[in-house]
Parts: structure tokens; C-alpha cells; sequence
């Protein structure tokens, strides 16, 4: 099938999906081959290809957060070595003052060449266990600028034709705490040879011109549809507000996104002037990852079944002021970047809650993640664990659906696995006690917000230190259209000596003693339109399922719970 | 003369091969009937006895073996009409169940709910109790918490229970003492415990699995009961034995228990019959592939045993209990074209179904479908449609497809149906790369071994894609399943959690555990009428490096288990961790540490062998029936090629692609870069031209 510009369209469909196909086997190559479990069981990494000109042509990601920081990179990376790419490099890279999006998000990068010429990349990056800096694993809330939080890496090649660089490859090495984010990298080049194999293989078939003619094609198609997707947002500005609280530095402050959106007719400008200013302490974004938050949030307003290629990103203008704490200026601290996608992602909700009602949802529970990590009482063994099973809240609820219950953070969006209580066991020190929907978590409303979760265990271990990182103790994820607010995280320690701490959201908490009793509240989602309206057959069933209480359903849905009282219903 | 019968319930027709002492085979098919299964098998065994002009009884008196593969239970999940049931699970974890690790499986689709748990929150009762990871009770079973939900599960009038306490795997004493006191007041109720369906560690997997057991148990059972109730009414005096999901058989009773095994119970009985075929050519593995009228399975067999996975999912219910690694894709020969919102051409995965069907069936469908798009190219005759019993459409299918996709994309409705062929074909060898690029295999090592109606049409192109050299198309293959179904041996799963790293202190528990699911399966299958000698065991572990999370099986013989070979032991491990994600850590000397020990136990039966037919001395091109204008991919134009007569080839001829050959149930589409050969076993051998 030809038309005017000798582009065939099955070729273009059959590279489209052999595209997402490709970056769905690296992907599960690093989900089998890495080591680490932020990244095969939280599986936070995303694997991606890109054309000679370093655009996006499709990519997979578990963990939408760090998805769209790769394709910025690939064009740092091409325009800073310039012709000095051969077939065979490796290029590593993590700095985000060139394009990341956080310190300990790596990315591993393999140039692909066919018929003796550049023709694309292939790129793995995944969050490491340790970057090096200050304290292991990278979150470090009392940094105060870049070198306290990791080793920058700038693009470097790690392999040069087809050759380890042992001496760089060393450095790197030596300035990073665990040998575990050695295989790691390892396992992301492996990933990128896979892109490699298969790719070469297309060109093989279809010759690089073509493909490349047929890529340009793709690309316009998917913008076409991006235009078109905008076009259904009604014309506007709509404005978006919200609040990130304490930056680690002063536990009161608190910091204001401002957001305007702007649609007119097929763009779609966000402008984020008017927003404070970076903070002194960690509590900072990389450009990067700003870009993510809002690309995850305009998924979440379209059909999301739409390439995830270069053509997606053309028709959207983002502009993010420099200095701002969305936008940190180098030296910042950012570690806590990827956070901030809680807050920001509120604003963004906010403002498109006025163009699509029926699309957007109340607020998600914000995470608060608790890094926590010590020694075996018997043999002195190391472990850590970032204890994704307590952290992970409900989402806001939307028009016709009640919130996920227990999903976890937006940045992830469900992709984040909570883990298996006897794996849990196995591999921590931790005797859990409780681990349960909480009750009255949900934000009620006509829809309810998603269920947020209570957690207990009692901790055995030795030297134990958590390290908290989140936000969400100061406001619950926000209702919409009526609908109320979900309950505030909370993290409190139970000492065997009887007293009580209420954990801060940033802060290091060390020689936890044996036999305290860690306590987690995860909060709910934000509730959507009025609860007097929701159906009363849905209230009463979660009365007596014991996820509303008795209370609530009288006082805040208005229900008459006579018909209770006999044993069925 | 005595008969064996292999049936295979379809969500349309109910299959049938019946084979004789001497090596006939005879393929049957009846409407299925989807308020009562047996009632369609019923009619095919009356339909067999007439054939064979014996009354229904004196028929079914000659029958030896009747092996059944059966979808109750798979529907019974897909539609959430399984059985009321409750759970007991350890005081603190209610919800797991429910929570399913909190994983949204559309990331930004924030209209997808999660699906509605098999028992909702009243009916999961929380009991105090506790194990610790260690295997060490920690706290006693409490007796009134028990007593309490066990009332609660009388008045609510459940129909079964399943008992999954946190670490039983490990220690399952709270569970027996459980289900002691559940058998005394709840005699009738269908009841599973995890320790004794699945001792391995995973909470979550282990008590999903667990409920979805006692959720379809109570179905399976009624089903299989009233199934044998027909047969024994009829007089059937031979073994049934019902198909389960690890590409094995077994008897009713032992399905009965563990109803959650036959949740792929016929689709795992194709890679058994594609082995079969393979193997009358020397190869010990395959890729067989199945295009029906919806969907297209794919699934990879190496060294004679299908790839096996625990942790597949049932309509996103997980089930970790052993089940043929079957990756299923919507493409079919309904399958609807259709464009999307890019304008691009797209396929399936919605399905004109039997049902009104595609728009050439003339039965009321106006969709353009995988068939529809055959048709206009040529690949289907159109006066001889399952042996010219039905007659095609050929002008509403072209309108259909000229009006919804060659119009919008602009060119003509010939164009449009080849992008329509070239498009499900790569969808299909994607499906492919699945379960061999994916798994660390390379499918061009494979045979394709190709089944389905509309399979062999397909096939050519498909393997050229991925670059096959071999496909091999079985002359009985729209009726795949019930083949293997006959072909299957008994096989029961064992497993055991034992975490430890890989040592030599840890081959003697290993091979005490061992020996005990070994001896489990021996004891199995010696009831189920197996004789000694035609009992195989096969050990395997689940094993990882230390740090790693996932874990890899790799088979384990008893011998170097014996003797200590501890190096022979992890080469092995080394080697498949390479070959699945293409590095080992072997020269780094990694530790390795085990997690479960499985045993699969097979009972060999007797099983008609494919025969050869007499020799066919070659005549010429008698054969050849006629020529007709069919599509060619590569000049992408309509040309006159051969068509041959598929019943009649003679031994020793090679036609030349491009070519067409046409059965009464099937046609064979040889791409120009192909031959084909007829083989004598009466099936068909595609070779690519070197």
C-alpha cells in the first residue's frame, strides 16, 4: 500500500508494534538479569530506542517517572561526541544537569550501526542500589548540594569499540558502595544488546533508508494524534495550585507550585512561572524529571494507547523556569526530584480538572517511603529495603470509578509491586504483624477514593536506620467536585521502652533498637463528587465489610443503617 | 476391536479422534453444548457408534481409554460463576487476596478497576495464629477465632473454603489442626489447604492459588460426576481421564482435588501432539502454533517437554500451579480489521467468533475479517470451502472490506486485504517471539508445527518472517488438541519450598525431600493403574544467585544427586541462567541458593502410534487439480499458480512454491521461497529453498 510520499503504511504499523515489542524484551531482560530489588522486583527502570538523531521511537516503562528523561539525553550524548561514536561503544550517564532525571537513575546507552552508519540507539536506565555520596543508596535528606548525594557521570564511554574500558570502568566502580550495581550495569548493557540484535535485524530486512523514511512517517502520525487528542480539550487557561511541605532544611516551609495551562486548538503550553524558588536541601526536581510528571499525567487525560514515540512530544510546550524547585540550577540537591512527583502532580490534576471533569482524578495519596536498613541479629548480614509494601496508598477516584485501592504513588502508577510477606521475611529481619486495608482511609465521595494501608512489624534486626523520604502529614490527597480529602500518611515508631516517635517526612533515624514496633499508615485517596450521592447499597457493603465505620456512613454518606442489622443483606 | 478417544471441549465444537488397535484415526466433531458439556461428548460417542453401525452401549463397551480436556473450571473464573467460598487466612492479612501486591496492569488508564476478588472481605476470616519464617510455630492455632468464622461460613451457606496460613509452606501443623476441627463442622464443604495443594514459599501465589482451587473445585467435581454418571449409564467400563494444564493426564478423582490444575485443560494437549509430529522426523523439539477462529496459541517444546510456567494468570487471578507455557494472542480467522485512530491498519484482538462470523460466511456479518481478506487474495477457494459443504461470499466480502478499509486508506480492496494478511502475520510471529526470542531461544532451531483451520495459510509466511526453516503441517490439524489429548502420559507436580544456599551439606535434605514428593508420585500414579516400570521421576529446582529475586528451574538428575556432583549440579544452573538472560556469573563463582524443589512424577501409558500409510509411487502431476490467481506477497501482485489436491499427493513429489494445496478441512499456502513435501505419515513437510 503506496501513497503520495512512497510511504507504506503496513510497514510503519508493523514497525510501530516490532518497536514497543523490542523495548518489552530489554525490559525483561533487566527485570530477569538485575540484581537489585529496587529494580527487578520494584522494577524501576525503563528501557527505550531512539533514532540516529537521538529521537524517541518507542520505549517501555514499568515506572512511567523516569520515562521520558532518556530521549534529552540521547541528544546530549550525540551532540557531545559528535563523530567520536564507533560501533561497539557503551556510553553511562546519570548527571542531571545534562538531561537527568535523577542521580541514581543510570542510563546506559549503545549506538546502533548498520550499512556502515549510525542508524539508532538503544538505552537501558535503571535506579542503582547505591551512587555513590554521602549515605548509601543516594537519599540523602541532609545534602545540600549535588556531591553530597552521588558520583556525577557525565556521558563517558565505558566501552570503545567493542573494548572495556577497564580504567573507567574502575573509577566508576570505586566510587560506588556495592558490588550488586555492578552486574547491574552489566545486566543494563545486556539489555541494550538485545536492542542492538533486533534492531540490526530490521534494517536488514527493510534497509536503513526506508526505515528511516517509514520513522519519519510514524512520527507524524503520532503527532497527528497528539493534535488530535488536545483538540478535545476545550480552548482555555487553567490554572493549578498546590504545596510541597517541608524541604528537609526547615520542617515548616512550605513550597507553592503554580501551574498554567494554556490549550489552544491543537497546543498545549505549561507554564510553571510564579513558582517558588529552588529550596537549600534535597527537596528539588531535575528539569527531567518535571517533564516526566506532567507527560504522566497528560497520559492519564487521553488515550494512553498512543505511541510512546518523538511525535507524542511535539505539539506540547513546557516551560519550567530555571531556579525554580522544579527546575534546580546546578549545584542543587535533587534526590528527592522524583518525590516531588506527588505534589506537582496535584497542580497538574487541579488545573485539568476545569477542561475534563470526567477524565481527571481527585488527588493520589502522596508516598512517604521509608529506606529502611541494618543487620541480621545472628550473622551480622547486611540488608535494606525501601519497604514498598507500607508506602503504597490509594489513588484519587474519577468520574464513574472509585480510587485503586493500595496502588502506591502516582509516579508509578501501579507499576510498583508491593512485596510477598514470606519473601519480605526471608530476605529482612522484620516480623510483620498487620498488613490490611485501613479503614476510613478513602476520601469519600459519590466515588470513594482508593484504600490507603496499615502496616506493623516488629523489628529484630540490628543497627537498624530508616531514612524517611515523602510528604503527605500536613495534607490528605484532595477531593474533587465535592468529594473529601483522604487520611495523612503517618510513620511512628512503638520503642520496646513504651515511648512513641512520629516519624518527620525527611529525616535519618538511626540505631532503632530491637523489638520497636514499626508503624505505618499509608493514606487514602481523594474522594470524587459528593458523598451524600453515592449508592447506598455500595456503603452499606463496605459497612459491613468494616472498611467504613459506622460513624462515617451516618455522619459524612447520610445512610440509614437499620437494614444492618439483620445477618444478610 | 477396542477403541481409544481423545475429546476436546471447544467453545464452539466439541472434538474428537477416535483410534483403533490398529492405528486408525477418525475425527469427529459435535456442536458443543454449554449448559451441560457431557451432554456434546454423549452425542459424539453416539455419532462414532453409528458410524461404526453398533448401538450406543456395544459401541461404548469397546472403549478402552476416554481422555477429556474440559473448560468448566476455566469458565467457571472467566465468567465469576465459581463456587461460594470463604477464607481463612492468618489474623493481620485479610486483604492480600484482594490487595494483589497493589499492581494496576494499564498504568495510565485510571477507568481500569481491579477485578472482583474470588471471596469478597466479609468472607475472609482472620484466625490467630502464626509460623515464623524459620518453620517454627509461634503462635498455636487459636480455637475460638476458628470456631467463630466457621459459624460465620455455616450460617453464609459457602460451598467451599480455602486455608492458606502465613509460612505453612513451611510448617503446615496450624493448617491440619484447622482442618480437622473445618472436617467436623463442615463436612460437605469443598475445602483446600495450601500446605497441601502448594508448599512453596510466596505468600500471595500460594494463597491465590489456594482460593481459585476451592473457587472452581466444587464445579469440576459436579461436572465430572455427572460426565461419568452418562458413561457409566451407557455402560462404559474403560478409565476416563481428564487433561490438565501441565500438558499431563490424570484420574477424575485426583482433578477433582486439584481442580485449579485444569484451568488449561485442552489447550496444553497441542504441544504434546505438535511433539508427537516432530518427532516422526527426528526432532526433539517444536514450536507449535494454533489459529482458530479468535485466538492464536503459541508454545515451545524442548527436549520433548513443553516449556511449563507457575505463574500464570487466569482472568488476572494468579495460579502458580505448574501450566504449559501457552502465549495466546487475539488472531484467528475472525479476527476484524480495523483502523485506528492514526489511520494505521490494525487486526483482532476482536473476533467475528462462529457466530454471525466472517462477512464471506454469509451468516450476517458485515466486519472485514482475517478470512474475508484469504478469500479476496485467493489463498481460500471459495466453491471449495471445507470440502465445497459451504459456500462463500465472495462479492459481500469485498465490499465489506472495499467500504471499511480500502476506501479510508485510499487504495483498493485487493491492497487492503494484503495488509491485512501481512499485518496478523507479523502479529502472529510476535506471539512467537514471545515464547522462544524472549525465553533465550531461537525459534529458526524449531520446527513450526502448525494447527488450526486457518493455520496453513499462514504458516509460510509467518516462518519466513522469523526465518524457519521448517514447518511441518499435520493432515488431522484442526483437531490438534484431542489428538494430543491421546497422546498425553499421567503426570502429577510436586513441589516443596527448601531455602539454602547450594552446598555440599544441602544435596542430603535436598534428596530427602525429594525422595518424599517422589514417593508421593509413585504412590499416585500405582492407584491410578500404572505399573512400576512405566514410572518416570523428574527433579528440578528453583535456584537463583544470591541477591537475585526471581528464580530460574533448571532440571536436576537423581544420579549426580546421589553421587554429590555438586559442579555438575550448578554448570547446569549457570548454563540456563545464560541462555535465558545471556550472561552467567559462573567465572565470578556466585553463590547460588535454592528456594523449591519440584518432582514431576509420569506414568507412561499405552497410546496409539502414528502409523505411516502404503508407499504412493509418484505417477506425475496427477495431482495437480488446477490453477488459480492468487496473491503473491513479494511481486505484491495477483498471479496463476498451481493448486494441488492435498488427499491425493503422491510420495516423492516436491512442489515448488509458490503453490497452493487443498484439503477438504484446510489449505496450504507455499510461499515462492518454500517446498512442500508430503511425508508418510500423510502430513506435509515445508522446507525452505537453500
Amino acid at each position: 500500500m503506496i501513497n503520495n510520499d512512497n510511504v507504506d503504511l503496513m510497514l510503519v504499523s508493523i514497525l510501530q508494534s516490532r518497536f514497543k515489542s523490542i523495548t518489552e524484551e530489554m525490559g525483561l531482560t533487566l527485570l530477569r538479569t538485575t540484581r537489585s530489588p529496587i529494580l527487578n522486583e520494584a522494577r524501576d527502570f525503563v528501557t527505550g530506542l531512539y533514532d540516529s538523531k537521538g529521537r524517541m521511537l518507542e520505549q517501555t516503562e514499568y515506572i512511567p517517572i523516569l520515562a521520558f528523561a532518556l530521549q534529552p539525553v540521547c541528544q546530549y550524548i550525540i551532540k557531545y561526541f559528535g563523530d567520536d561514536i564507533f560501533p561497539g561503544d557503551v556510553i553511562i550517564h546519570n548527571d542531571v544537569f545534562t538531561g537527568g532525571n535523577q542521580n541514581a537513575d543510570v542510563a546506559v546507552f549503545k549506538p546502533i550501526f548498520a550499512e556502515n552508519q549510525l542508524v539508532a540507539w538503544a538505552a537501558c536506565k535503571g535506579h542503582q542500589a547505591d551512587i555513590g555520596g554521602a549515605v548509601a543508596g543516594g537519599y540523602n535528606p541532609e545534602a545540600r548540594e549535588v556531591w553530597q548525594e552521588a558520583l556525577r557521570i557525565p556521558p563517558v564511554k565505558i566501552y570503545e569499540r567493542g573494548k572495556l574500558r577497564r580504567d573507567v570502568w574502575q573509577f566508576i566502580f570505586a566510587n560506588i558502595r556495592f558490588s550488586i550495581v555492578e552486574d547491574d550495569i552489566r545486566a543494563h548493557i545486556g539489555g541494550c544488546n538485545v536492542g542492538e540484535r533486533a534492531i540490526m535485524q530490521l534494517v536488514d530486512k527493510y534497509g536503513a533508508k526506508n526505515l528511516q523514511a517509514h520513522i519519519e512517517h510514524l512520527f507524524m502520525l503520532t503527532e497527528q494524534k497528539m493534535r488530535d487528542e488536545i483538540k478535545n480539550i476545550p480552548n482555555g487557561i487553567y490554572h493549578g495550585q498546590s504545596f510541597m511541605y517541608n524541604d528537609g532544611v526547615n520542617e515548616k516551609s512550605k513550597h507553592k507550585i503554580n501551574l498554567v495551562i494554556t490549550v489552544k486548538d491543537d497546543s498545549i503550553l505549561f507554564d510553571y512561572n510564579g513558582t517558588d524558588p529552588q529550596t537549600p536541601g534535597f527537596a528539588n526536581a531535575p528539569y527531567s524529571s518535571s517533564v516526566s510528571a506532567i507527560m504522566l499525567c497528560l497520559l492519564m487525560v487521553i488515550d494512553p494507547d498512543i505511541p510512546h514515540n518523538h511525535g507524542l512530544m511535539r505539539p506540547i510546550d513546557i516551560n519550567i523556569p530555571e531556579g525554580c524547585f522544579l527546575n534546580a540550577k546546578f549545584p542543587a540537591a535533587t534526590t528527592f526530584g522524583n518525590t516531588i512527583a506527588g505534589p506537582h502532580s496535584d497542580a497538574i490534576l487541579k488545573a485539568f480538572a476545569r477542561a475534563l471533569p470526567e477524565r481527571v482524578t481527585a488527588g493520589w495519596n502522596r508516598a512517604l517511603c521509608v529506606a529502611t536498613s541494618g543487620s541480621f541479629p545472628e550473622n551480622d548480614r547486611k540488608w535494606a529495603d525501601i519497604l514498598f509494601l507500607s508506602l503504597k496508598g490509594g489513588s484519587g477516584a474519577t468520574e464513574g470509578v472509585d480510587g485503586y485501592d493500595h496502588i502506591g504513588l502516582i509516579n508509578c502508577a501501579g507499576g510498583l509491586l508491593a512485596q510477598d510477606y514470606e519473601m519480605f521475611e526471608l530476605h529482612n529481619p522484620l516480623f510483620l504483624l498487620k498488613h490490611e486495608y485501613a479503614r476510613d482511609s478513602a476520601g469519600p465521595g459519590k466515588y470513594r477514593g482508593g484504600l490507603g494501608v496499615v502496616t506493623e512489624f516488629v523489628i529484630q534486626g540490628k543497627d537498624t536506620t530508616c531514612v524517611t523520604f515523602g510528604d503527605g502529614v500536613d495534607i490528605g490527597a484532595f477531593g474533587l467536585l465535592g468529594g473529601l480529602d483522604g487520611t495523612l500518611n503517618r510513620v511512628e515508631l512503638k520503642y520496646p521502652d513504651g515511648e512513641k516517635y512520629i516519624a518527620k517526612t525527611k529525616e535519618i533515624l538511626k540505631d532503632i533498637p530491637t523489638g520497636t514496633v514499626f508503624y505505618q499508615h499509608a493514606g487514602g485517596g481523594g474522594g470524587y463528587g459528593k458523598p451524600s450521592e453515592r449508592d447506598n447499597k455500595k456503603v452499606l457493603r463496605e459497612v459491613k465489610q468494616e472498611l467504613i465505620s459506622p460513624e462515617i456512613a451516618k455522619e459524612i454518606y447520610r445512610v440509614n443503617l437499620d437494614s444492618l442489622t439483620s445477618k444478610r443483606y | 476391536m477396542a477403541y481409544k478417544i481423545g475429546t476436546d471441549v471447544g467453545g464452539t465444537f466439541t472434538d474428537f479422534l477416535l483410534a483403533d488397535d490398529d492405528g486408525n484415526f477418525e475425527v469427529y466433531k459435535t456442536l458443543t453444548t454449554p449448559e451441560d458439556p457431557s451432554i456434546g461428548v454423549l452425542n459424539g460417542l453416539k455419532e462414532m457408534a453409528d458410524a461404526k453401525k453398533l448401538p450406543v452401549v456395544d459401541f461404548i463397551r469397546l472403549v478402552d481409554i476416554i481422555v477429556h480436556g474440559t473448560t468448566v473450571t476455566t469458565n467457571a473464573a472467566l465468567t465469576g460463576n465459581g463456587a461460594k467460598t470463604g477464607l481463612l487466612t492468618t489474623a493481620g492479612f485479610r486483604d492480600t487476596l484482594q490487595m494483589r501486591r497493589g499492581i494496576r496492569e494499564q498504568q495510565y488508564n485510571n477507568k481500569y478497576e481491579a477485578p472482583v476478588p474470588l471471596v469478597p472481605r466479609e468472607l475472609r476470616c482472620p484466625v490467630k495464629e502464626r509460623v515464623s519464617v524459620k518453620g517454627k510455630r509461634v503462635k498455636k492455632l487459636d480455637r475460638d477465632s476458628l470456631l467463630e468464622c466457621l459459624r460465620m461460613f455455616k450460617d453464609e451457606q459457602i460451598e467451599a473454603l480455602a486455608v492458606c496460613f502465613l509460612h505453612a509452606y513451611n510448617n503446615s501443623i496450624n493448617e491440619n489442626e484447622a482442618k480437622k476441627i473445618i472436617q467436623e463442622y463442615l463436612p460437605d464443604v469443598y475445602l483446600t489447604l495450601s500446605s497441601d495443594l502448594l508448599p512453596q514459599i510466596r505468600f500471595y501465589d500460594r494463597l491465590s492459588t489456594t482460593t481459585l482451587n476451592s473457587y472452581v473445585g466444587p464445579i469440576l467435581k459436579n461436572y465430572i460426576m455427572q460426565l461419568m454418571h452418562r458413561l457409566n449409564e451407557n455402560e462404559f467400563r474403560g478409565i476416563l481421564l481428564i487433561m490438565q494444564s501441565n500438558g499431563g493426564v490424570t484420574s477424575p478423582g485426583n482433578a477433582i482435588k486439584n481442580a485449579v490444575s485444569t484451568m488449561l485443560s485442552g489447550p496444553s494437549a497441542g504441544p504434546v501432539a505438535g511433539m508427537a509430529y516432530a518427532e516422526t522426523h527426528n526432532y526433539r523439539d517444536c514450536i507449535t502454533i494454533d489459529m482458530g477462529g479468535t485466538s492464536f496459541d503459541v508454545a515451545l517444546v524442548k527436549d520433548r517437554k513443553p516449556l511449563v510456567i507457575t505463574n500464570g494468570k487466569i482472568n488476572r487471578y494468579l495460579t502458580a500451579v505448574p501450566m504449559v507455557d501457552i502465549h495466546t494472542i487475539g488472531a484467528g480467522g475472525g479476527s476484524i480489521g480495523w483502523l485506528d485512530e492514526m489511520g494505521l491498519l490494525r487486526i483482532g484482538p476482536k473476533s467475528a467468533g462462529a457466530n454471525p462470523g466472517p462477512s464471506c460466511y454469509g451468516l450476517g456479518g458485515t466486519e472485514p475479517t482475517c478470512t474475508d481478506a484469504n478469500l479476496i487474495l485467493g489463498y481460500i477457494n471459495k466453491d471449495y470451502f471445507l470440502g465445497g459443504k459451504m459456500a462463500l461470499d465472495y462479492n459481500h466480502a469485498y465490499k465489506v472490506i472495499e467500504e471499511k478499509l480500502a476506501k479510508p486508506l485510499r487504495t483498493s480492496a485487493a491492497e487492503a486485504s494484503a495488509g491485512m494478511f501481512q499485518i496478523i502475520n507479523a502479529n502472529m510471529a510476535d506471539g512467537i517471539r514471545e515464547v522462544s526470542v524472549k525465553k533465550g531461544y531461537d525459534p529458526r532451531e524449531f520446527p513450526l508445527v502448525v494447527a488450526g483451520g486457518a493455520g496453513p495459510i499462514h504458516a509460510g509466511m509467518i516462518a519466513l518472517e522469523l526465518e524457519i526453516p521448517t514447518i511441518l503441517i499435520p493432515r488431522e490439524s484442526s483437531i490438534f488438541c484431542a489428538t494430543g489429548m491421546l497422546l498425553s502420559d499421567l503426570r502429577h507436580d510436586y513441589v516443596r519450598s527448601y531455602n539454602s544456599l547450594l552446598t555440599n551439606k544441602s544435596l542430603e535434605p535436598m534428596e530427602i525431600l525429594f525422595n518424599k514428593m517422589k514417593n508421593e508420585g509413585e504412590q499416585q500414579l500405582l492407584t491410578e493403574g500404572i505399573f512400576h516400570e512405566n514410572i518416570r521421576h523428574y527433579f528440578s529446582t528453583d535456584m537463583r544467585y544470591v541477591g537475585q529475586y526471581h528464580e530460574i528451574n533448571v532440571g536436576i538428575s537423581e544420579e549426580d544427586l546421589k553421587n554429590g556432583r555438586l559442579k555438575k549440579i550448578s554448570s547446569r544452573f549457570h548454563q540456563t541462567h545464560d541462555r535465558l538472560y545471556g550472561y552467567s556469573l559462573k567465572d565470578e563463582n556466585a553463590s547460588m541458593e535454592i528456594v523449591n524443589l519440584r518432582v514431576s512424577s509420569l506414568g507412561i501409558t499405552s497410546k496409539p502410534g502414528l502409523q505411516q500409510r502404503a508407499f504412493r509411487a509418484a505417477t506425475g502431476r496427477n495431482s495437480v487439480k488446477s490453477e488459480r490467481k492468487v496473491y503473491l506477497p513479494e511481486s505484491k501482485s495477483f498471479e496463476l499458480i498451481e493448486v494441488w489436491d492435498g488427499d491425493r499427493l503422491e510420495d516423492g513429489i516436491v512442489i515448488n512454491g509458490p503453490a497452493i494445496v487443498e484439503q477438504v478441512n484446510t489449505t496450504i499456502f507455499v510461499p515462492a521461497q518454500y517446498k512442500l513435501i508430503p511425508d508418510r505419515y500423510s502430513n506435509f513437510l515445508m522446507q525452505l529453498i537453500t
